[in-house]
């Protein structure tokens, strides 16, 4: 910290010298021509993040970054968003040059591929592609695509791993934080809760697996935003398909610790030599909610359905050649080997009845009002913005433990009073701090801890000269206070992460990469040894 | 000019602010950053998946045609689809809007009866220490924001008392059905009404209470008072049968609009009493870029204030014979 103050220090000997220069003006020359022999400044930093409204929390990191910035010498400029706009902005414009923004953690992401994939290979860089800070290093291209067809698992890891190096070393992006938590539920209505990994009480096997007291038969579920569309041939945002997997059944499910496991599937795939071939057996005798039998043909025309019409699930479909069934088998014919075709297709997509959504003619348009499917809960009634109520499917396999499922949507913090009224028995965001104290104190509410695989990051937008210099970007990611944002501003709830792999995921997270904690003097080393230089007003130059 | 002639006059008025109304709203929906499709930008696996979402919901048609489009549309009363919730506008907001109607009319119904009759009392009383402690009383009340009215309510009925609901509209896992009457009928929804209506009425009754005081000090200064004194009959009769209602006439115009901007609904009472209404949902939809709904619950809205408007300069004509149409 001794040199920062020194550069504060100077900063402000240096406003007090501009006015003592101008009072004095003609008098003495005293002139600070010691600048002269700088380059050009370095230019304003665009730094986008949400507003406080949007997320108190990465608003206060926010200005915390932008004040060690500018404690290092940097001139930012801070644009302070709500969601949408800073989406817009940063994603699809790509217009700044440090933006402040979260991926969730879903099931599907507990598999390394999608962080290491999409959010870094070079393919993804266009407008509104998922590498942002437009990262391309043919070298970890490489890697990343390795990685995909390594079916041996250590080989896997190990390439796993590298990436993971690789991503620390070049600092595309800085990760901060598994952001994780606490949700609440009320302790005395029901004797468990299982708050999965990623998703906390919003996971599938929490509402499988809760078990209510004696005595009660419905569960009330609080969210903070009502479900959007519970037809996924229309666009989707996580709650949504958190309950969609609730009324239908997919092939494979991803188990808790993320590994897909046969569902509906009575086996794991089997998979022809060359790869290109999966045959799956589905189980016999399993019906739809209103009585039909599911069978491989409902499997086919689901796939084609997804293939055709869903805007999330469509590009997984994409190297499907040919579909084959016969008895109970289906096959699966893809152009080329894909080792991640288990757990993007056959564990993602769900098994609608046929003789329901043949019938539809636009399925983005309209859908199955009653959401017929298969799943462990069946479809009671919606009325949005009030409440979504589901029962449990007595004639599932493997039904829940819970007979009714209520679903209410709300404000956060009126959600979090009901909690305290004892109205609602289950809450899926994470209460702020002063909440989780008073929710603590109360005999018969609890708090479900979780662990995050999602991740908040700042992004680098490498695709301006300026940002594009590694020691540059090691600087900034050294101003990140990681730490405070954990223990201060989030009450201790998550974890500081230095990869895009959450320690969370302990078979691939890499916990031996270059670490960037809260250091100014490490960024101040970062940007001697990148040959900047600082003026007399403490600001950062171009060496000459 | 005649009577038939006004009205004729005012319609004509009134379509064009609608007009202007409509094209400043769409206007300035499609400056905010962004489309309906950004919220999901880090959902949809490729870019190329947006485009065809963007082009299905037609917004990559210049923005003269989508604008006709939507004129055409609202001349045929439609609203069109929610681009983010993909079904009819219509049938999205009804139950929203007829929330919002019934919590909103609970709220200003008990607000203007009380707050027409404190402040008639407070004029009649001037200089009393009821007056006094009434206008502190009403001013405390104007200027507490509602939340914090809201949330003092809470804190005694639902967290002290335990009497009432925390929120919602009806207990939770209970029947849901659009009949208006097995809906809004009941006592579990009248005990969830209980708490947003009195946040709404205490707000409101301000502007009631103190507008009636001023123009009873007025029309107490007026001879007709003095006279019917001296007829000898009652105070009470004098107070509220002749001075009281002398001094209504204002308040025409303040109930008019306060009712057209009722039917936009509070934001405010919604959300802490996460009362499943219009004001929530007209915000929501702006920040979700959600054309068609925004639009909707602002021409809603925007139209029951202008109608309103129009209603109250008819009342006038009736009300008082003073006033002409010119």
């Amino acid at each position: 910290m001794r040199s920062n103050s020194r550069r504060s220090f100077l900063r402000s000997v240096g406003a007090a010298g501009a006015i003592g220069t101008a009072a004095l003006a003609g008098c003495v020359g005293i002139d600070g021509d010691e600048d002269e022999d700088l380059g050009e400044p370095f230019p304003e930093i665009q730094f986008v993040f949400q507003t406080s409204g949007a997320s108190p929390d990465r608003n206060e990191l926010g200005h915390l970054i932008a004040d060690n910035f500018e404690e290092v010498g940097f001139e930012v400029d801070r644009q302070e968003r709500d969601f949408d706009p800073l989406v817009q902005q940063t994603v699809v414009e790509q217009d700044f040059d440090v933006s402040l923004l979260g991926w969730g953690g879903t099931p599907e992401r507990i598999d390394p591929h999608i962080f290491l994939m999409d959010m870094h290979h070079s393919d993804y860089t266009d407008e509104g592609g998922r590498n942002t800070p437009g990262y391309e290093n043919p070298e970890y291209d490489e890697l990343a695509e390795a990685q995909a067809r390594e079916v041996d698992e250590d080989a896997r890891r190990d390439l796993v791993f590298e990436a993971q190096e690789m991503l620390s070393e070049d600092q595309p992006r800085c990760y901060i934080a598994n952001e994780g938590g606490d949700q609440p539920y009320n302790a005395e209505r029901l004797d468990s809760v299982n708050p999965t990994l990623g998703e906390g009480l919003n996971g599938f096997w929490n509402f499988m697996e809760l078990e209510p007291a004696d005595g009660v038969d419905e569960v009330y579920f609080g969210y903070g935003a009502d479900i959007i569309s519970l037809n996924p041939m229309q666009d989707m945002a996580t709650p949504d398909r958190q309950f969609i997997r609730l009324l239908y059944d997919q092939l494979y499910r991803f188990g808790e610790d993320g590994e897909p496991i046969p569902w509906l599937a009575v086996d794991e795939p089997e998979i022809s030599d060359d790869g290109t071939a999966f045959t799956v057996e589905i189980r016999e005798g399993h019906t739809f909610h209103d009585g039909e039998d599911v069978t491989v043909d409902d499997v086919e025309f689901s796939f084609d359905l997804f293939a055709e019409h869903s805007p999330t699930y469509q590009a997984y479909l994409d190297g499907i050649e040919e579909m084959e069934t016969s008895g109970n088998e289906i096959t699966f014919h893809l152009e080329e080997p894909d080792a991640t075709f288990l757990s993007n297709a056959l564990a993602q997509i769900y098994v609608f009845p046929e003789h329901i959504w043949s019938e539809v003619d636009d399925p983005s348009e309209e859908g199955d009002d009653e959401y017929i499917g298969s799943g462990p809960f069946e479809f009671e009634d919606w009325e949005r913005e009030v409440e979504l109520q589901l029962g449990r499917f007595d004639d599932h396999f493997q039904p829940p433990n819970v007979d009714r499922l209520i679903r209410i949507p709300g404000d956060a913090d009126t959600l979090i009073d009901q909690i305290e009224a004892h109205e609602i028995d289950m809450f899926g965001n994470e209460p702020t701090p002063t909440q989780a104290d008073r929710i603590a104190d109360d005999p018969d509410l609890g708090l479900a801890t979780f662990q995050d695989v999602g991740h908040l990051k700042l992004s680098y937008n490498m695709r301006r000269d300026h940002m594009d210099d590694v020691h540059l970007r090691r600087a900034m990611s050294y101003c990140v206070p990681k730490e405070t944002f954990v223990e201060d501003i989030r009450g201790g709830m998550g974890t500081v992460t230095h990869s895009p792999i959450s320690e969370a995921v302990e078979n691939w997270h890499n916990p031996d990469v270059r670490q960037y904690n809260d250091d100014l003097e490490a960024a101040e080393e970062e940007l001697e040894a990148g040959g900047y230089e600082w003026g007399s007003d403490g600001r950062l130059y171009y060496a000459e | 000019m005649g009577l038939r002639e006004y009205i004729v006059r005012r319609i004509l008025q009134l379509v064009f602010t609608l007009w202007a109304f409509v094209t400043l709203l769409f206007v300035l929906f499609r400056m905010v950053p962004g489309d309906p499709t950004t919220r999901f930008v880090m959902e949809y696996p490729t870019p190329e998946a947006r485009e065809q979402r963007v082009e299905e919901l037609g917004l990559n048609e210049p923005l003269y045609v989508q604008y006709v489009e939507y004129l055409g549309q609202l001349l045929r009363g439609e609203f069109g689809d929610s681009t983010h919730y993909r079904e009819p506008v219509s049938e999205l907001i009804f139950p929203l809007f007829l929330n919002t109607v019934v919590l909103m009319f609970t709220a200003l119904i008990i607000a203007y009866t009380f707050g027409v009759l404190f402040g008639a009392a407070m004029g009649w009383l001037r200089g009393s220490r009821f007056e006094r402690g009434g206008i502190v009383a009403t001013l405390v009340a104007r200027s507490s924001p509602e939340f914090w009215i809201g949330v003092i309510l809470v804190w005694i009925f639902v967290f002290q008392l335990g009497v009432l609901p925390r929120s919602g509209i009806g207990a939770h896992g209970g029947e849901l059905t659009m009949n208006v009457v097995d809906r809004y009928v009941n006592v579990d929804f009248l005990r969830h009404l209980i708490l947003p209506a009195l946040t709404g009425a205490i707000y409101y009754m301000a502007t009631p209470a103190l507008l009636m005081r001023n123009t009873m000090l007025e029309v107490l200064k007026a001879d007709f008072i003095e006279i019917k004194k001296a007829e000898g009959l009652p105070e009470r009769t004098v107070l509220y049968k002749h001075a009281a209602r002398n001094s209504v006439l204002p308040l025409v115009t303040v109930v008019a609009i306060a009712t057209g901007a009722a039917m936009g609904g509070s934001v405010i009472i919604e959300t802490v009493f996460n009362w499943p209404g219009i004001g929530r949902e007209m915000v929501a939809s702006v920040t979700r870029n959600d054309y068609p709904v925004a639009m909707a619950a602002f021409f809603l809205m925007g139209t029951a204030v202008i109608v309103m408007n129009f209603v109250a300069d008819l009342a006038y004509l009736y009300l008082d014979p003073r006033v002409k149409y010119e």
